[in-house]
């Protein structure tokens, strides 16, 4: 009887746990992508922060998995400019480590390793959709991170990348 | 207990996030470039193994787990998705403005679909084609995205008015629930497979032949147990292996042969749940196939064939390059589907698809092209058939070229399905020998447009501001302006007129090609902005003629050109289509001349006779075909429409019931006999043929009208007001014509292409 009780005030908090983060969270609000599908690409539930466009015209929407000691981050930023394409070669030089053209996607699109990370390891995405430019960056701060694998971060880039371009059509 | 409940929490926690580690129950995806799992193929008709006892406790234990899970799975997805979903149409339409429906209860998680690539670990050949196929592409090529993206932004729709595209394009994600505001489904596992293996091969039924998605999807299973019930999910591999009967079962249904499956999404209508104003046809390849010469559906075609599915020219079956377990005497039907689109393979850079798309477009025996008369100034005798008749050219003659554009052996029109966006044309050029350019009509502009006066096979929607609906915003189509496709089996007639120059000499080269660019220049700017490479023009069928200054005389003909009475038959056919019926009617006597014996040069004759009101004439060419061919269910069913004319109701009802009797899906055949009975008042009598006509023509706007007297009579109230505001739905506004006229006020360039009798010329 006692153990039935602790297992329903088990279950019970189970449920109410699992209720509670669509209760708090905001609403899902990143234009170009989900949480549930950057959640899927980070390997476990990642939150947004929304930063709307500047004067600029930039947007980047921030998403976070915070774990027990680590953090895989999606960041993603949008700039229209009317010239996407001379920014998108300035940045190219930038983009060099490992780098591997993203086919199809966009008007035209690369991918490359983070070199600019203290700790952890990550691959960035830049590339253009007529005259937007957009930018992806996908990290781990563990170094050798069970899901986010430096082969796997190769094939999430891309697939993040389609995803955003399909959107910024 | 306290693991299970932690785990029960992980579990929990990934699956509210729209995502689950699949997979659970099966094996991980397999890499289609390793070799396939070992086996043998059994002979054809071999007796599928027997199990042992202890194989079928095995199997019905994954049974029971396999569907456990796949419920838990549904009910944890339906727990997340339902609460903030938008159900614009109500709880009971939740993917409405599309038809399709699902197996079920609520939305299905897209992890209940095997992957392309478990599929593809014994389907290597299925998987590398598919992979290049418009089919996988069908999301997420920027051309699709493009225009959905347009109506997902639109203030005044919406991501749920998007589920009447995705339904075909992306039927995973309407089903899971995905198109709604703030959707919590990880899109990652779908959106680049677009329809994937497990989307056809987990249809169940068709619901109607109405398109827009019109079949119902069932939970997705790669065996049946030995009682033919359908397990849910991936199943280890040798147990495909040990009963590919079961299998086959499962994932290969009869309809996927037909051409009704083709049809629930080869076809489309824009429903007034998307466009706020009342249906309008958008396309639909399936009804120009059943009126086509290759369904063997329709006795009234002009010409006749064998009976031709879309799989048969669209899935023909190839030898094998890799290994696939579904291959038959090392045979396969295609996956590439390959047809029109060259514009998607040439993005993703997939050579193989984009070279046989070309093959296909200029192999198949499509279209004829004839360069079939010249005419002198004007009031002179036609010259034709060139290359069979002498004739004189002089320097400074104003000459007029007649081409033929046949669509001889396509099953559907030239240009199918979204012609506002596709583009074909005639290409005609006359250079003098040195190459010299005397006139050139459909020529390609520096910036990559279309010359605007060019002879295009594309029709121009329009809005109810008499706009152009350049970005395929379909939704705001409520008026077509022009519409110049040709029809499966029929022929156009193209004219121009130019001068030959003072100082020709010698002789001139004359070329008349139809080419096919996929798609618009103006759409693949609006796609990709204008900076992109130029896309790929095909040139489908084209014929060169030379022509000399002075004596030119008959001369042998091409192995592609039609015989000789079949081009008079083409440009009757033509003339016919133009509402020029004495010249019509004058092409076919030619002829009836040159073949004598052809019942259907005389059924052309009175056809045009009926449409012309010469019904004197029409008797006579139709009783001439009839001792030709008696049974001639073609003439006999023009003879109906003369016995009614006539008031020889017997003879009347024999012909039109004689044409049912042996074309049961002829909609005119079913829809003159139900208005046979129907004069006749024998009500029931014609009730069963329009709906009988219904059936074969969901949109028959004669049997909407008629069932709903019908019914009224019969004291159905019910049923006789859904069919009337079907019929008012259907109908076409009669205030739209005005949109397409502000449109052609505004585009004089174009406006002689809305009358189908018109001359090209520079002069």
């Amino acid at each position: 009887m006692h153990l039935n009780m602790k297992s329903k005030v088990l279950t019970t908090l189970g449920i109410c746990l699992l209720a509670l983060p669509g209760f708090c969270r905001a609403a899902n609000n990143c234009t170009w992508i989900n949480e549930a599908t950057v959640s899927g690409l980070l390997g476990g539930m990642a939150i947004v922060e929304v930063t709307e466009a500047d004067t600029n015209g930039t947007t980047i929407c921030e998403f976070t998995q915070q774990g027990d000691g680590f953090k895989r981050v999606f960041r993603l930023t949008v700039d229209v400019t009317s010239e996407a394409h001379a920014r998108l070669e300035s940045l190219v030089p930038s983009c060099k480590i490992d780098a591997f053209p993203l086919k199809a996607i966009g008007n035209e699109a690369q991918a490359c390793t983070m070199n600019d990370l203290k700790s952890g390891q990550g691959e960035r995405a830049i590339g253009r959709v007529r005259d937007q430019l957009f930018t992806i960056l996908i990290y781990t701060s563990l170094k050798d991170d069970p899901i986010l694998t430096r082969e796997t971060l190769k094939i999430r880039i891309n697939t993040a990348a389609e995803l955003v371009a399909g959107n910024l059509f | 207990m306290k693991r299970f409940h932690i785990f029960l929490l992980f579990t929990a926690c990934l699956l509210v996030a729209g995502w689950s580690p699949v997979p659970i129950l099966g094996q991980q995806n397999a890499a289609t470039d390793a070799l396939p799992p070992a086996y043998t193929l059994s002979p054809n008709n071999a007796t599928p193994v027997d199990d042992s006892p202890a194989e079928h406790e095995e199997l019905a234990n994954w049974k029971i787990k396999a569907e456990k899970m796949q419920k838990e799975d549904r009910g944890a997805h339906n727990a997340s998705v339902t609460p903030s979903y938008n159900f614009h149409y109500g709880s009971n339409n939740p993917y409405t403005p599309g038809n399709l429906t699902v197996e079920g209860d609520g939305f299905l998680q897209p992890s209940a679909y095997p992957s392309a690539e478990y599929c593809g670990t014994c389907h290597h050949e299925a998987y590398s084609q598919w992979r290049q196929a418009l089919h996988s592409n069908a999301f997420r090529t920027p051309f699709y995205r493009t225009s959905v993206n347009l109506l997902i932004r639109d203030k005044t729709r919406g991501i749920a008015f998007a589920r009447h595209c995705d339904s075909c394009h992306n039927p995973i994600g309407v089903l899971s629930g995905a198109l709604t505001e703030d959707s919590k489904i990880d899109r990652s596992e779908f959106d680049s497979d677009g329809l994937t293996c497990m989307t056809c091969h987990s249809v169940i039924s068709l619901d109607s032949t109405n398109g827009n998605g019109s079949f119902k999807m069932g939970v997705p299973s790669v065996i049946v147990d030995e009682k033919g019930e359908r397990i849910p999910g991936m199943v280890p591999f040798d147990m495909i292996l040990k009963h590919p009967e079961r299998h086959s079962k499962a994932v290969m249904h009869d309809f996927l042969h037909t051409p009704e499956f083709c049809a629930s999404c080869h076809k489309a209508n824009l429903p007034v749940t998307l466009n706020d104003y009342k249906f309008i046809r958008a396309f639909t390849d399936y009804d120009e196939w059943q009126q086509s010469k290759f369904s063997q559906r329709n006795p009234l075609t002009f010409y006749t064939a064998d009976f031709t599915t879309c799989q048969n020219c669209h899935m023909k079956r190839n030898a094998i390059a890799l290994p696939d377990y579904g291959a038959k005497n090392g045979t396969f039907a295609s996956h590439r589907w390959l047809a029109g689109n060259t514009a998607v393979p040439f993005y993703y850079g997939f050579d193989e698809q984009l070279n046989k798309t070309i093959d296909f477009l200029r192999e198949g025996n499509y279209l004829n092209v004839d360069i079939f008369a010249l005419r002198k100034a004007d009031g002179d005798a036609m010259i034709a058939p060139l290359g069979r008749v002498s004739f004189n050219l002089s320097p400074s003659e104003n000459i007029e070229a007649y081409v033929v554009v046949q669509n001889k052996n396509i099953g559907h029109s030239l240009i199918p399905e979204v012609r506002d966006l596709y583009e074909a044309w005639l290409e005609f050029t006359v250079k003098d020998a040195s190459g010299k350019e005397i006139y050139h009509s459909g020529f390609l502009n520096p910036d990559g447009f279309l010359d605007p006066r060019a002879h295009s096979f594309t029709n121009r929607p329009v809005t109810d501001q008499g706009e152009f609906v350049d970005n395929h915003k379909v939704w705001t189509i409520h008026s077509v302006a022009y519409d110049n496709t040709v029809q499966a089996g029929r022929s156009v007639l193209i004219r121009y007129k130019f001068r030959l120059p003072a100082d020709v000499q010698n002789a001139y080269t004359v070329t008349a090609k139809v080419n096919y660019r996929h798609l618009r220049q103006s759409y693949i700017n609006n796609v990709l902005g204008k900076d992109h490479p130029a896309y790929p023009v095909i040139e489908v069928a084209s014929r060169t003629r030379i022509l000399k200054i002075g004596e030119n005389l008959p001369e042998a003909g091409n192995a592609a050109d039609n015989p000789e009475w079949m081009r008079w038959n083409n440009l009757g056919i033509a003339l016919f289509d133009q509402f020029q019926y004495q010249e019509s009617i004058q092409a076919f006597a030619q002829v009836v001349k040159l073949r004598p014996s052809y019942a259907d040069g005389y059924i052309n004759v009175g056809l045009t006779d009926i449409v012309w009101e010469k019904f004197e004439s029409a008797r006579k060419a139709i009783h001439r075909a009839l001792a030709l061919d008696p049974k001639s269910a073609r003439a006999l069913y023009y003879d109906g429409l003369l016995e009614r004319r006539a008031g020889n109701t017997d003879r009347e009802l024999a012909d039109f019931s004689t044409v049912v009797g042996m074309f049961p899906q002829s909609r005119d055949a079913r829809r003159e006999l139900g208005i046979f009975y129907y004069r006749q008042h024998d009500y029931d009598a014609a009730l069963k043929q329009f709906e009988a006509l219904q059936k074969i023509d969901p949109d028959d706007l004669a049997a909407h009208y008629n069932l709903a007297i019908l019914y009224r009579r019969m004291g159905k109230p019910k049923e006789a007001a859904e069919q009337q505001a079907k019929f008012a739905d259907k109908k076409v506004d009669p205030g739209a014509p005005t949109y397409s006229l502000d449109y052609l006020h505004a585009h004089p360039e174009i406006t002689i292409e809305s009358i189908p009798w018109h001359l090209h010329s520079d002069q």
